[in-house]
Protein backbone atom coordinates (compact mmCIF):
# COMPACT_ATOMS: atom_id res chain seq x y z
CA UNK A 1 0.00 0.00 0.00
CA UNK A 2 2.76 2.52 0.68
CA UNK A 3 3.99 1.83 -2.94
CA UNK A 4 0.89 2.33 -4.29
CA UNK A 5 0.74 5.84 -2.29
CA UNK A 6 4.42 6.89 -3.19
CA UNK A 7 3.62 5.79 -6.85
CA UNK A 8 0.39 8.21 -7.36
CA UNK A 9 2.32 10.96 -5.47
CA UNK A 10 5.11 10.79 -7.93
CA UNK A 11 2.63 10.03 -10.76
CA UNK A 12 0.25 13.15 -9.25
CA UNK A 13 3.39 15.22 -8.90
CA UNK A 14 4.72 14.68 -12.70
CA UNK A 15 0.99 15.36 -13.86
CA UNK A 16 0.67 19.00 -11.59
CA UNK A 17 4.04 19.97 -12.10
CA UNK A 18 5.17 22.34 -14.61
CA UNK A 19 5.28 21.55 -18.23
CA UNK A 20 8.67 19.49 -18.82
CA UNK A 21 9.35 19.95 -22.47
CA UNK A 22 10.31 17.38 -25.07
CA UNK A 23 13.39 16.28 -23.25
CA UNK A 24 12.81 12.43 -22.71
CA UNK A 25 10.20 12.37 -25.58
CA UNK A 26 11.81 13.25 -28.93
CA UNK A 27 8.94 15.32 -31.30
CA UNK A 28 6.29 16.12 -29.94
CA UNK A 29 3.80 16.01 -33.40
CA UNK A 30 1.43 13.11 -33.17
CA UNK A 31 2.66 12.15 -36.85
CA UNK A 32 5.76 11.07 -34.52
CA UNK A 33 3.50 9.27 -32.35
CA UNK A 34 1.80 7.10 -34.98
CA UNK A 35 5.26 5.71 -36.08
CA UNK A 36 4.69 2.59 -34.21
CA UNK A 37 3.25 -0.46 -36.58
CA UNK A 38 -0.30 -0.21 -37.45
CA UNK A 39 -1.82 -3.41 -36.89
CA UNK A 40 -2.10 -5.47 -40.06
CA UNK A 41 -5.35 -6.99 -40.18
CA UNK A 42 -7.03 -8.52 -43.28
CA UNK A 43 -10.31 -6.85 -44.04
CA UNK A 44 -13.04 -9.57 -43.04
CA UNK A 45 -10.62 -11.07 -41.11
CA UNK A 46 -11.07 -11.73 -37.44
CA UNK A 47 -8.85 -9.49 -35.34
CA UNK A 48 -5.79 -11.43 -34.25
CA UNK A 49 -5.21 -9.14 -31.08
CA UNK A 50 -8.78 -10.11 -29.73
CA UNK A 51 -10.44 -12.26 -27.33
CA UNK A 52 -13.79 -12.83 -26.04
CA UNK A 53 -14.67 -15.80 -23.75
CA UNK A 54 -14.97 -17.23 -20.28
CA UNK A 55 -12.56 -17.87 -18.25
CA UNK A 56 -11.80 -21.74 -17.27
CA UNK A 57 -9.17 -21.53 -15.53
CA UNK A 58 -6.49 -19.44 -13.65
CA UNK A 59 -3.02 -20.28 -13.25
CA UNK A 60 -0.81 -17.44 -11.78
CA UNK A 61 -1.13 -14.21 -14.18
CA UNK A 62 -2.35 -16.75 -17.28
CA UNK A 63 -6.22 -16.77 -18.18
CA UNK A 64 -7.37 -19.89 -20.06
CA UNK A 65 -10.34 -18.71 -21.82
CA UNK A 66 -13.13 -20.22 -23.80
CA UNK A 67 -14.41 -18.41 -26.95
CA UNK A 68 -17.84 -18.29 -27.76
CA UNK A 69 -16.82 -20.61 -31.16
CA UNK A 70 -15.13 -23.15 -28.30
CA UNK A 71 -11.54 -21.78 -29.37
CA UNK A 72 -8.83 -21.82 -26.72
CA UNK A 73 -7.17 -18.73 -25.64
CA UNK A 74 -4.23 -18.19 -23.16
CA UNK A 75 -4.29 -14.37 -22.06
CA UNK A 76 -1.54 -13.34 -19.90
CA UNK A 77 -2.02 -10.52 -17.60
CA UNK A 78 0.80 -8.02 -17.49
CA UNK A 79 1.59 -5.64 -15.12
CA UNK A 80 0.07 -2.84 -17.71
CA UNK A 81 -3.22 -4.13 -18.05
CA UNK A 82 -6.22 -2.62 -17.29
CA UNK A 83 -8.62 -4.61 -16.06
CA UNK A 84 -12.31 -3.40 -15.97
CA UNK A 85 -15.27 -5.27 -14.04
CA UNK A 86 -18.01 -2.58 -13.91
CA UNK A 87 -15.03 -0.10 -12.41
CA UNK A 88 -11.09 -0.57 -13.20
CA UNK A 89 -9.80 -3.04 -10.97
CA UNK A 90 -7.25 -5.51 -10.04
CA UNK A 91 -6.56 -8.80 -10.97
CA UNK A 92 -7.87 -10.83 -7.88
CA UNK A 93 -11.57 -9.71 -8.67
CA UNK A 94 -11.57 -11.75 -11.35
CA UNK A 95 -12.73 -15.12 -11.39
CA UNK A 96 -12.95 -18.35 -13.07
CA UNK A 97 -16.44 -18.30 -15.06
CA UNK A 98 -16.46 -15.11 -15.94
CA UNK A 99 -16.62 -13.69 -19.42
CA UNK A 100 -14.52 -11.24 -20.63
CA UNK A 101 -13.51 -9.43 -23.70
CA UNK A 102 -9.51 -8.94 -24.08
CA UNK A 103 -7.40 -6.68 -26.36
CA UNK A 104 -3.36 -7.08 -26.65
CA UNK A 105 -0.59 -7.96 -28.65
CA UNK A 106 -0.43 -11.92 -29.57
CA UNK A 107 3.41 -13.25 -28.16
CA UNK A 108 5.11 -15.58 -30.44
CA UNK A 109 3.92 -19.06 -28.35
CA UNK A 110 0.12 -17.59 -29.60
CA UNK A 111 -0.44 -16.20 -25.76
CA UNK A 112 -2.32 -12.67 -25.64
CA UNK A 113 -0.76 -10.61 -23.44
CA UNK A 114 -3.42 -8.18 -22.43
CA UNK A 115 -3.44 -4.22 -22.87
CA UNK A 116 -7.12 -4.53 -21.20
CA UNK A 117 -9.67 -6.74 -19.79
CA UNK A 118 -13.44 -5.81 -19.90
CA UNK A 119 -14.81 -8.57 -17.38
CA UNK A 120 -18.25 -9.53 -17.72
CA UNK A 121 -19.14 -6.51 -19.98
CA UNK A 122 -22.38 -5.90 -21.95
CA UNK A 123 -23.89 -3.73 -23.85
CA UNK A 124 -27.49 -3.85 -24.04
CA UNK A 125 -30.47 -2.02 -25.88
CA UNK A 126 -33.70 -2.28 -23.99
CA UNK A 127 -37.03 -1.08 -22.95
CA UNK A 128 -37.49 0.37 -18.85
CA UNK A 129 -40.28 -2.38 -17.81
CA UNK A 130 -40.38 -1.15 -14.40
CA UNK A 131 -38.44 0.84 -11.73
CA UNK A 132 -37.63 -0.59 -8.17
CA UNK A 133 -35.24 1.09 -5.18
CA UNK A 134 -31.83 1.08 -7.18
CA UNK A 135 -33.27 -1.16 -9.48
CA UNK A 136 -34.06 -1.56 -13.20
CA UNK A 137 -35.90 -4.14 -14.92
CA UNK A 138 -35.08 -4.20 -18.86
CA UNK A 139 -37.27 -5.69 -21.10
CA UNK A 140 -34.57 -7.02 -23.89
CA UNK A 141 -36.08 -8.55 -26.60
CA UNK A 142 -38.98 -10.02 -24.55
CA UNK A 143 -36.32 -11.37 -21.67
CA UNK A 144 -36.63 -9.45 -18.52
CA UNK A 145 -33.13 -8.47 -16.90
CA UNK A 146 -32.70 -6.77 -13.84
CA UNK A 147 -30.01 -4.25 -13.46
CA UNK A 148 -28.95 -2.94 -10.70
CA UNK A 149 -27.93 0.64 -10.03
CA UNK A 150 -24.43 0.68 -8.03
CA UNK A 151 -24.01 4.13 -5.99
CA UNK A 152 -20.78 5.34 -6.61
CA UNK A 153 -20.61 3.88 -9.52
CA UNK A 154 -23.52 4.03 -11.73
CA UNK A 155 -23.37 6.86 -14.40
CA UNK A 156 -26.22 7.84 -16.74
CA UNK A 157 -25.65 10.28 -19.80
CA UNK A 158 -28.77 12.01 -21.18
CA UNK A 159 -29.27 12.96 -24.54
CA UNK A 160 -24.89 12.65 -25.30
CA UNK A 161 -24.54 15.44 -22.49
CA UNK A 162 -21.60 14.58 -19.92
CA UNK A 163 -22.07 11.37 -17.54
CA UNK A 164 -23.71 12.30 -14.42
CA UNK A 165 -24.70 10.69 -11.22
CA UNK A 166 -28.20 11.04 -11.16
CA UNK A 167 -30.27 7.94 -12.42
CA UNK A 168 -33.91 9.58 -11.54
CA UNK A 169 -34.48 10.61 -15.02
CA UNK A 170 -35.17 8.03 -16.47
CA UNK A 171 -38.42 6.85 -17.43
CA UNK A 172 -40.27 3.83 -17.65
CA UNK A 173 -40.80 2.40 -20.98
CA UNK A 174 -37.90 4.52 -22.65
CA UNK A 175 -35.85 3.18 -24.54
CA UNK A 176 -32.50 3.24 -23.12
CA UNK A 177 -28.86 1.87 -23.73
CA UNK A 178 -26.64 -0.03 -20.68
CA UNK A 179 -23.05 -0.84 -20.56
CA UNK A 180 -22.94 -3.10 -17.30
CA UNK A 181 -21.07 -6.02 -15.81
CA UNK A 182 -23.16 -9.23 -15.99
CA UNK A 183 -23.38 -11.82 -12.91
CA UNK A 184 -22.64 -14.54 -14.75
CA UNK A 185 -25.25 -17.13 -15.41
CA UNK A 186 -28.10 -14.91 -14.58
CA UNK A 187 -30.11 -12.26 -15.98
CA UNK A 188 -28.79 -9.73 -13.87
CA UNK A 189 -26.10 -6.99 -14.51
CA UNK A 190 -24.73 -4.23 -12.77
CA UNK A 191 -25.19 -0.87 -14.52
CA UNK A 192 -21.87 1.10 -15.30
CA UNK A 193 -23.75 3.54 -17.58
CA UNK A 194 -27.11 4.10 -19.02
CA UNK A 195 -27.24 6.29 -21.89
CA UNK A 196 -30.88 7.18 -21.87
CA UNK A 197 -32.95 10.79 -23.36
CA UNK A 198 -34.88 12.74 -21.22
CA UNK B 1 -74.56 -17.91 -10.06
CA UNK B 2 -72.63 -20.31 -12.48
CA UNK B 3 -75.68 -20.42 -14.80
CA UNK B 4 -74.88 -16.43 -15.41
CA UNK B 5 -71.61 -16.31 -15.73
CA UNK B 6 -71.83 -19.56 -18.34
CA UNK B 7 -74.82 -17.44 -19.91
CA UNK B 8 -72.15 -14.44 -20.07
CA UNK B 9 -69.65 -16.40 -21.88
CA UNK B 10 -70.69 -15.75 -25.15
CA UNK B 11 -70.58 -11.89 -25.20
CA UNK B 12 -66.65 -11.96 -23.30
CA UNK B 13 -65.82 -14.52 -26.13
CA UNK B 14 -67.69 -12.72 -29.32
CA UNK B 15 -66.23 -9.48 -27.65
CA UNK B 16 -62.78 -11.01 -27.73
CA UNK B 17 -62.86 -12.72 -31.10
CA UNK B 18 -64.21 -9.70 -32.93
CA UNK B 19 -61.27 -7.34 -31.28
CA UNK B 20 -58.55 -9.80 -32.54
CA UNK B 21 -60.66 -9.99 -36.07
CA UNK B 22 -59.95 -5.97 -36.37
CA UNK B 23 -56.46 -6.13 -35.81
CA UNK B 24 -56.03 -8.80 -38.31
CA UNK B 25 -58.39 -7.01 -40.80
CA UNK B 26 -58.09 -3.39 -40.19
CA UNK B 27 -54.50 -2.68 -39.01
CA UNK B 28 -52.19 -1.00 -40.96
CA UNK B 29 -49.42 -3.19 -40.31
CA UNK B 30 -51.03 -6.36 -40.49
CA UNK B 31 -48.71 -7.73 -42.77
CA UNK B 32 -45.77 -6.73 -40.48
CA UNK B 33 -47.32 -8.55 -37.77
CA UNK B 34 -48.41 -11.68 -39.89
CA UNK B 35 -44.59 -11.77 -40.84
CA UNK B 36 -43.38 -11.48 -37.62
CA UNK B 37 -45.64 -14.26 -36.08
CA UNK B 38 -45.14 -17.93 -36.25
CA UNK B 39 -47.37 -18.34 -38.82
CA UNK B 40 -44.39 -17.57 -41.12
CA UNK B 41 -42.71 -20.65 -39.97
CA UNK B 42 -45.42 -23.18 -39.55
CA UNK B 43 -47.01 -22.07 -42.87
CA UNK B 44 -44.30 -20.07 -44.81
CA UNK B 45 -43.62 -16.47 -45.67
CA UNK B 46 -45.57 -16.09 -48.59
CA UNK B 47 -48.53 -17.70 -46.88
CA UNK B 48 -48.76 -16.47 -43.43
CA UNK B 49 -50.66 -13.08 -44.42
CA UNK B 50 -53.15 -14.85 -46.25
CA UNK B 51 -53.98 -17.20 -43.62
CA UNK B 52 -53.76 -14.39 -41.04
CA UNK B 53 -56.48 -12.78 -42.84
CA UNK B 54 -58.41 -15.72 -43.11
CA UNK B 55 -58.24 -16.66 -39.20
CA UNK B 56 -59.19 -12.97 -38.79
CA UNK B 57 -62.47 -13.53 -41.32
CA UNK B 58 -62.91 -16.61 -38.73
CA UNK B 59 -62.73 -14.84 -36.02
CA UNK B 60 -65.19 -11.87 -37.21
CA UNK B 61 -68.04 -14.16 -38.20
CA UNK B 62 -67.70 -15.84 -35.59
CA UNK B 63 -67.60 -13.29 -32.94
CA UNK B 64 -70.20 -11.84 -34.64
CA UNK B 65 -72.69 -15.03 -34.25
CA UNK B 66 -71.64 -15.50 -30.63
CA UNK B 67 -72.69 -11.83 -29.67
CA UNK B 68 -76.20 -12.10 -31.42
CA UNK B 69 -78.13 -14.14 -29.58
CA UNK B 70 -79.52 -16.84 -29.09
CA UNK B 71 -76.20 -18.40 -28.66
CA UNK B 72 -76.50 -21.75 -30.15
CA UNK B 73 -74.44 -24.55 -28.74
CA UNK B 74 -72.42 -25.12 -32.41
CA UNK B 75 -71.36 -21.57 -32.16
CA UNK B 76 -69.97 -22.15 -28.87
CA UNK B 77 -68.70 -25.69 -29.71
CA UNK B 78 -66.94 -23.83 -32.67
CA UNK B 79 -65.44 -20.63 -30.36
CA UNK B 80 -64.27 -23.83 -27.94
CA UNK B 81 -62.46 -25.79 -31.09
CA UNK B 82 -61.14 -22.49 -31.99
CA UNK B 83 -59.90 -21.41 -28.75
CA UNK B 84 -58.32 -25.25 -28.24
CA UNK B 85 -56.44 -24.02 -31.38
CA UNK B 86 -55.39 -20.98 -30.89
CA UNK B 87 -53.75 -22.37 -27.01
CA UNK B 88 -52.09 -25.18 -29.42
CA UNK B 89 -50.94 -22.50 -31.63
CA UNK B 90 -49.21 -20.62 -29.29
CA UNK B 91 -47.60 -23.78 -27.14
CA UNK B 92 -46.22 -24.58 -30.74
CA UNK B 93 -44.62 -20.85 -31.06
CA UNK B 94 -42.88 -20.81 -28.07
CA UNK B 95 -41.17 -23.98 -28.60
CA UNK B 96 -41.12 -23.85 -32.05
CA UNK B 97 -40.37 -19.92 -33.07
CA UNK B 98 -39.39 -18.70 -29.28
CA UNK B 99 -38.60 -15.05 -30.81
CA UNK B 100 -41.76 -14.60 -33.12
CA UNK B 101 -44.75 -12.30 -31.99
CA UNK B 102 -47.82 -13.09 -30.91
CA UNK B 103 -49.74 -11.13 -33.58
CA UNK B 104 -53.09 -11.88 -30.85
CA UNK B 105 -54.41 -8.21 -30.01
CA UNK B 106 -52.35 -5.84 -31.15
CA UNK B 107 -49.74 -5.53 -33.69
CA UNK B 108 -47.10 -4.35 -31.04
CA UNK B 109 -44.41 -6.99 -31.38
CA UNK B 110 -45.01 -9.39 -28.49
CA UNK B 111 -43.61 -12.44 -27.60
CA UNK B 112 -45.32 -15.07 -26.88
CA UNK B 113 -45.50 -16.10 -23.07
CA UNK B 114 -46.75 -17.30 -19.86
CA UNK B 115 -49.46 -14.59 -19.78
CA UNK B 116 -50.46 -15.18 -23.51
CA UNK B 117 -50.90 -18.81 -22.68
CA UNK B 118 -53.40 -18.14 -19.93
CA UNK B 119 -55.57 -15.90 -21.73
CA UNK B 120 -55.44 -18.57 -24.32
CA UNK B 121 -56.62 -21.22 -21.48
CA UNK B 122 -59.35 -18.63 -20.24
CA UNK B 123 -61.23 -18.52 -23.66
CA UNK B 124 -60.88 -21.83 -23.79
CA UNK B 125 -62.53 -22.21 -20.33
CA UNK B 126 -65.03 -19.82 -21.23
CA UNK B 127 -66.34 -21.18 -24.53
CA UNK B 128 -66.26 -24.52 -22.91
CA UNK B 129 -69.16 -23.33 -20.09
CA UNK B 130 -70.95 -21.28 -22.86
CA UNK B 131 -71.20 -24.98 -24.62
CA UNK B 132 -71.44 -26.93 -21.48
CA UNK B 133 -74.31 -24.81 -19.85
CA UNK B 134 -76.00 -22.57 -23.17
CA UNK B 135 -77.91 -19.82 -21.91
CA UNK B 136 -79.34 -16.14 -23.73
CA UNK B 137 -76.87 -13.31 -22.31
CA UNK B 138 -79.37 -10.49 -22.70
CA UNK B 139 -81.84 -12.31 -20.51
CA UNK B 140 -79.62 -13.01 -18.00
CA UNK B 141 -78.24 -9.67 -17.84
CA UNK B 142 -81.65 -8.18 -17.50
CA UNK B 143 -82.34 -10.91 -14.93
CA UNK B 144 -79.58 -9.40 -12.83
CA UNK B 145 -77.58 -7.01 -13.81
CA UNK B 146 -75.53 -6.00 -10.97
CA UNK B 147 -74.37 -9.39 -10.55
CA UNK B 148 -73.68 -9.89 -14.37
CA UNK B 149 -72.31 -6.34 -14.90
CA UNK B 150 -69.38 -7.39 -12.25
CA UNK B 151 -68.74 -11.14 -13.95
CA UNK B 152 -68.28 -8.75 -17.31
CA UNK B 153 -65.91 -6.09 -15.60
CA UNK B 154 -64.00 -8.64 -13.83
CA UNK B 155 -63.54 -10.93 -17.36
CA UNK B 156 -62.79 -8.04 -19.23
CA UNK B 157 -59.92 -7.41 -16.60
CA UNK B 158 -58.47 -11.05 -16.53
CA UNK B 159 -58.23 -10.42 -20.18
CA UNK B 160 -56.55 -7.11 -20.09
CA UNK B 161 -54.66 -8.24 -17.59
CA UNK B 162 -53.39 -11.34 -19.67
CA UNK B 163 -52.88 -9.42 -22.72
CA UNK B 164 -49.10 -7.91 -22.97
CA UNK B 165 -50.03 -6.03 -25.70
CA UNK B 166 -52.34 -3.78 -23.66
CA UNK B 167 -49.61 -3.16 -21.12
CA UNK B 168 -48.25 0.09 -22.46
CA UNK B 169 -52.04 1.77 -22.09
CA UNK B 170 -52.46 1.07 -18.34
CA UNK B 171 -49.42 -0.97 -16.47
CA UNK B 172 -47.03 1.50 -17.91
CA UNK B 173 -48.58 4.41 -16.60
CA UNK B 174 -49.26 2.96 -13.29
CA UNK B 175 -45.34 2.47 -13.03
CA UNK B 176 -44.57 5.51 -14.12
CA UNK B 177 -47.00 7.28 -11.43
CA UNK B 178 -45.67 4.73 -8.94
CA UNK B 179 -41.91 5.93 -9.45
CA UNK B 180 -43.06 9.42 -9.87
CA UNK B 181 -44.44 9.09 -6.43
CA UNK B 182 -41.48 7.00 -4.55
CA UNK B 183 -38.73 8.08 -6.71
CA UNK B 184 -36.91 5.09 -6.54
CA UNK B 185 -33.37 6.19 -8.73
CA UNK B 186 -33.04 8.72 -6.42
CA UNK B 187 -29.45 9.74 -4.41
CA UNK B 188 -27.06 9.54 -6.93
CA UNK B 189 -24.72 11.82 -6.58
CA UNK B 190 -20.62 12.89 -7.11
CA UNK B 191 -18.95 13.09 -10.41
CA UNK B 192 -18.80 9.72 -11.89
CA UNK B 193 -15.54 8.46 -13.58
CA UNK B 194 -17.29 8.68 -16.88
CA UNK B 195 -17.47 12.59 -16.95
CA UNK B 196 -13.96 12.64 -16.51
CA UNK B 197 -12.80 9.94 -18.90
CA UNK B 198 -14.98 11.81 -21.29
CA UNK B 199 -13.61 15.19 -20.34
CA UNK B 200 -9.92 13.74 -20.97
CA UNK B 201 -10.86 12.33 -23.79
CA UNK B 202 -12.29 15.52 -25.51
CA UNK B 203 -8.92 17.30 -24.36
CA UNK B 204 -6.08 18.60 -26.32
CA UNK B 205 -3.44 16.65 -24.26
CA UNK B 206 -4.99 13.41 -24.86
CA UNK B 207 -5.55 14.00 -27.96
CA UNK B 208 -1.83 14.76 -28.14
CA UNK B 209 -0.78 11.27 -26.23
CA UNK B 210 -3.37 9.42 -27.30
CA UNK B 211 -1.08 6.93 -29.92
CA UNK B 212 1.22 6.20 -27.18
CA UNK B 213 -2.15 4.69 -25.10
CA UNK B 214 -2.01 1.25 -24.40
CA UNK B 215 -4.49 0.18 -22.21
CA UNK B 216 -8.18 1.31 -20.78
CA UNK B 217 -8.05 3.04 -17.81
CA UNK B 218 -5.97 1.17 -15.02
CA UNK B 219 -6.05 3.28 -11.87
CA UNK B 220 -8.10 6.41 -10.76
CA UNK B 221 -8.07 8.45 -7.87
CA UNK B 222 -9.03 11.74 -6.27
CA UNK B 223 -6.62 13.90 -4.18
CA UNK B 224 -7.82 17.25 -3.54
CA UNK B 225 -9.66 19.31 -5.96
CA UNK B 226 -8.14 17.02 -8.59
CA UNK B 227 -8.61 13.39 -10.12
CA UNK B 228 -5.92 11.28 -11.73
CA UNK B 229 -6.82 8.88 -14.15
CA UNK B 230 -3.52 6.56 -15.34
CA UNK B 231 -3.18 4.71 -18.70
CA UNK B 232 -0.58 2.14 -19.72
CA UNK B 233 1.32 3.57 -22.40
CA UNK B 234 4.58 2.46 -24.27
CA UNK B 235 6.94 4.67 -25.61
CA UNK B 236 10.05 3.27 -27.51
CA UNK B 237 9.75 0.17 -26.40
CA UNK B 238 9.60 1.46 -22.75
CA UNK B 239 6.59 0.50 -20.13
CA UNK B 240 5.31 4.39 -19.60
CA UNK B 241 2.08 5.58 -17.49
CA UNK B 242 0.48 8.52 -18.99
CA UNK B 243 -1.44 10.48 -16.04
CA UNK B 244 -4.07 12.79 -16.83
CA UNK B 245 -4.85 15.36 -13.71
CA UNK B 246 -8.41 16.81 -14.38
CA UNK B 247 -9.48 19.21 -12.08
CA UNK B 248 -13.11 18.32 -9.78
CA UNK B 249 -14.48 21.87 -10.07
CA UNK B 250 -13.75 22.43 -13.89
CA UNK B 251 -15.26 20.49 -16.59
CA UNK B 252 -13.58 21.97 -19.48
CA UNK B 253 -11.37 19.82 -21.48
CA UNK B 254 -8.43 22.69 -21.90
CA UNK B 255 -8.27 22.49 -18.00
CA UNK B 256 -6.97 18.68 -18.52
CA UNK B 257 -3.26 18.21 -17.62
CA UNK B 258 -1.41 15.31 -18.47
CA UNK B 259 2.47 13.44 -17.61
CA UNK B 260 4.40 10.58 -18.92
CA UNK B 261 6.52 8.84 -15.96
CA UNK B 262 9.14 6.32 -17.29
CA UNK B 263 7.74 2.89 -15.23
CA UNK B 264 10.98 1.94 -14.88
CA UNK B 265 12.93 5.35 -13.31
CA UNK B 266 9.55 7.22 -12.60
CA UNK B 267 11.61 10.03 -14.62
CA UNK B 268 8.76 12.53 -16.22
CA UNK B 269 9.28 12.29 -20.27
CA UNK B 270 6.56 14.53 -20.55
CA UNK B 271 3.71 16.92 -19.01
CA UNK B 272 1.16 19.09 -20.74
CA UNK B 273 -0.72 21.38 -19.35
CA UNK B 274 -4.09 21.78 -20.87
CA UNK B 275 -4.58 24.52 -23.96
CA UNK B 276 -1.49 24.27 -26.24
CA UNK B 277 -1.43 25.36 -29.31
CA UNK B 278 -0.93 22.46 -31.92
CA UNK B 279 2.21 22.03 -34.06
CA UNK B 280 1.39 22.57 -37.02
CA UNK B 281 -0.62 24.70 -39.89
CA UNK B 282 -4.32 25.83 -38.91
CA UNK B 283 -6.79 26.96 -41.06
CA UNK B 284 -8.86 29.86 -40.19
CA UNK B 285 -12.62 29.51 -41.90
CA UNK B 286 -14.06 32.92 -41.44
CA UNK B 287 -18.26 32.79 -42.38
CA UNK B 288 -18.54 34.62 -45.37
Amino acid sequence: MPQTLDRRRLLATAALGGVVGATGLGSLAPEAAFAAEPAAVEPGAPDPNFVEGRISKISGHLLLVTGSDTVLHSIRITDGTSIWKLHPTTFDQVAIGDGLYARGVRLPDGTLAADSVWVNIVNLHAHIAAVGRNLLHLDHKGQRIVAHVVPGRSAAVYNGTPAISDLSLLRVGRHVQVLGAWHPDTNEIDIATVYAAA
Amino acid sequence: MIDLIAALQPLVVGAVLIWSARVKLLDRHAATTARRSALARLLGEHRALPAYRLLGGIELALGGLLLLPPARRLETAAATALAVGFLGYLAYARRAAPASSCGCLSSRPTPVAGRSLGRAALLVVAAGLATLAPGDWPAALADRPLAGGAVLLAEAAAVVALSPELDAAWLLPLRRLRARLTDPLRGGTGLPLLATVQQVQLSDSYRRVAPLLRSDVREHWDDGEWRFVGHAARYQGRPVTAVFAVPLADGEPDAVRVAVVDDATGQTLLALSGAGRPAGPRLHVVPA
